[in-house]
């Protein structure tokens, strides 16, 4: 973890030299940057961010005039209930379909799914997004259209932030059915891309195992081919498919960005559009250190669930 | 399997000269829609009907046999202005992928070949890159600039060098073990020299595949990037702006369709020949070599 810290926060001075706008007058531009500490020499200001960042002080942000603490704090939530949502997702149905392809290799099925797959993976997340609202909400109304909750419908007590889990928690049922409805749609937007990345992973993880000797030997022993699926091969196929899924947190980042935008999402990927568009940096480094933590830590338990799948992987 | 077949039908046996990789059915496909894609790219000042920014017509038309694909909120022809927006992206992305390419590999290589603190700096800057996500520093890099296309072209190069100087370092070290290379060093030919002369020939081929691939997903974000209003600027026909202009005129569906249906086939069309030319070489050591 200090090592990303040490080598994330250089990218900050960098990326302050590139936006120094001086567009107002020159006495409002010096009141604002000596405000945010801007008017210091570069090293004084990365130690006084790092000082700060010591206490989980992340600064204020320029635009919201609030501590970035405080911003990430509210949106975070929002884009967890919808990552998370999308990935799990993502997961089931491209380990799946990734399966089906392995068992049925070069057969139809395997083309089929191999066009779904790569077809996922070459739509634009923005466009999938309109369409996707089109159809469903401005054609068949079957969904409701952006936002968490319809506008009527007061947030459930706070928890988790997350509206489904805190909405269950209280009783609130409709609240719950509200909240799944305004998920269902972003959250399978933003699947499809990890989707197909996740059957490609799958299927290529599937092919290695199917070749061992063990596979054929479970066959041979007649066990149930259901058996011979999960027991035999998806547990030697994991470990693989479980780095993409890792790495895959790295990617719905970018998918969020595009897809909370269209949704009027109120999460980080939204949060991090403005920042970025308004040059607001100590959002934007904030956000960048809360993903790349993120990253690091579901990479860590990747590397724990190795252990966990394979008894020969020692950790150190 | 028989000579006289092969004789008596000389397509078939011409057909069968192609490898193996190149004649699955989607492959074909893939190959069929990027040579058009091509193609159009490059006669779409001849073969558009209109011109991609003339707004000539009525607005908001639906399709018709006029205007294939309707027209939009200035009376232009979107058929037209799809057929043009292969000029953008195309060959930008294209342009992309090589400068990401020459950048990343050459550092790749250095590092590769001579390890040490050289290989520790440059894979450190490359995980800096890989830990922030890719869209986010995208858009601080455009936004720190100023919005436009190509501006919006070295934002995208900025955080896709990582992935082609990974790819690079692990084949270059992988290949630093063969024989022939320690021979070479050992006869005291200079750095360079082992490095175009004995290794790139022996990595060229995949590398060459990783590069198509790249393509792409670099036609994907440098579109993102214009549908959020950093990339191409108004009047430009570029597909990502026109998906953005559509979803202002949500009644006018074919304004936004056509443009993302055409990104769409050609993500498609290169990631289906990547996928099969991925087969065709060692998928193992480049699956390795790219580290996921």
């Amino acid at each position: 973890m200090a090592f990303v810290l040490t080598h994330l926060v250089p990218g900050d001075p960098a990326v302050a030299n590139l936006g120094d706008r001086a567009s107002a007058d020159p006495v409002a531009v010096r009141i604002y940057r000596e405000h945010f500490g801007l008017d210091k020499p570069l090293p004084v200001q990365y130690f006084v961010y790092l000082g700060n960042l010591l206490h989980g002080d992340l600064g204020e942000s320029e635009q919201s005039q609030r501590p970035v603490n405080t911003d990430l704090a509210e949106y975070i939530p929002a884009t967890a209930e919808l990552a998370i949502t999308s990935i799990v997702l993502a997961c089931l149905l491209g380990i799946t379909l990734g399966v089906i392809a392995a068992l049925n290799r070069n057969r139809l099925s395997d083309q089929i799914i191999r066009v779904v797959s790569l077809g996922g993976m070459s739509t634009p997340q923005f466009w999938l997004a309109l369409v996707a609202l089109y159809v469903f909400f401005y054609k068949l109304s079957w969904v409701p259209g952006s936002g968490r909750l319809d506008a009527i419908v007061l947030p459930p007590p706070h928890l988790t932030g997350l509206f489904t889990i805190d909405s269950l928690a209280a009783g609130q049922f409709d609240v719950f059915a509200n909240s799944i409805q305004h998920l269902i749609l972003p959250a399978c937007v933003l699947a499809a891309f990890n989707m197909g990345l996740f059957t490609r992973f799958t299927r290529s993880a599937v092919l290695e195992v199917l070749e061992n000797d063990y596979v054929r030997t479970a066959r041979a022993k007649g066990l149930p081919e259901l058996t011979v699926v999960f027991r035999h091969i998806l547990r030697a196929a994991s470990p693989p498919i479980l780095t993409v899924v890792g790495l895959a947190f790295g990617n719905v980042m970018t998918g969020t960005v595009l897809v909370e935008n269209i949704f009027s999402w109120p999460g980080i990927g939204q949060y991090s559009y403005r920042s970025a568009t308004a040059l607001d940096l100590p959002a934007i480094v904030g956000v960048m250190l809360f993903v790349a933590i993120v990253y690091i830590l579901v990479n860590m338990v990747v590397d724990i669930l190795y252990g966990v799948i394979d008894p020969r992987v020692q950790l150190a | 399997m028989s000579v006289g077949a092969a004789v008596s039908n000389p397509l078939a046996s011409a057909w069968r000269l192609i490898p193996g990789a190149w004649r699955q059915p989607l492959t074909v496909v893939g190959g069929v829609l990027a040579v058009s894609w091509l193609l159009i790219a490059l006669l779409a000042p001849l073969i558009s009907p209109y011109d991609p920014l003339a707004q000539g017509a009525a607005l908001y038309q639906a399709p018709s046999a006029a205007h294939l694909m309707g027209t939009d909120e200035l009376g232009r022809d979107v058929f037209s202005r799809v057929l043009w927006g292969a000029r953008i992206s195309i060959p930008l992305a294209m342009l992309l992928v090589a400068l990401a390419f020459t950048i990343g590999g050459t550092l790749g290589g250095l590092a590769g070949y001579l390890g040490g603190w050289v290989d520790e700096l440059v894979m450190r800057a490359a995980d800096f890159v890989f830990a922030v996500p890719t869209i986010l520093l995208a858009m601080a890099v455009v936004a720190a600039l100023g919005p436009g296309l190509f501006h919006a072209v070295l934002a995208v190069v900025l955080v896709s060098w990582p992935g082609h100087a990974r790819v690079v370092r692990g084949l270059v070290r992988t290949t630093m073990e063969s024989e022939y290379v320690a021979v070479g060093r050992l006869l005291g030919s200079p750095t360079h020299r082992a490095l175009t002369v004995d290794v790139l020939p022996n990595i060229a081929g995949p590398v060459i595949v990783l590069a198509a691939l790249e393509i792409g997903n670099a036609i994907l974000l440098l579109s993102a990037l214009s549908f959020l209003g950093l990339g191409a600027r108004p009047p430009a026909a570029e597909w990502g702006s026109m998906v953005s202009t559509g979803a202002e005129h949500f009644e006018a569906w074919w304004m936004g369709d056509f443009p993302g249906l055409a990104i769409v086939s050609v993500v498609l069309a290169f990631n289906l020949l990547g996928d099969s030319l991925r087969d065709a070489f060692d998928p193992k050591a480049i699956i390795k070599a790219r580290g996921a």
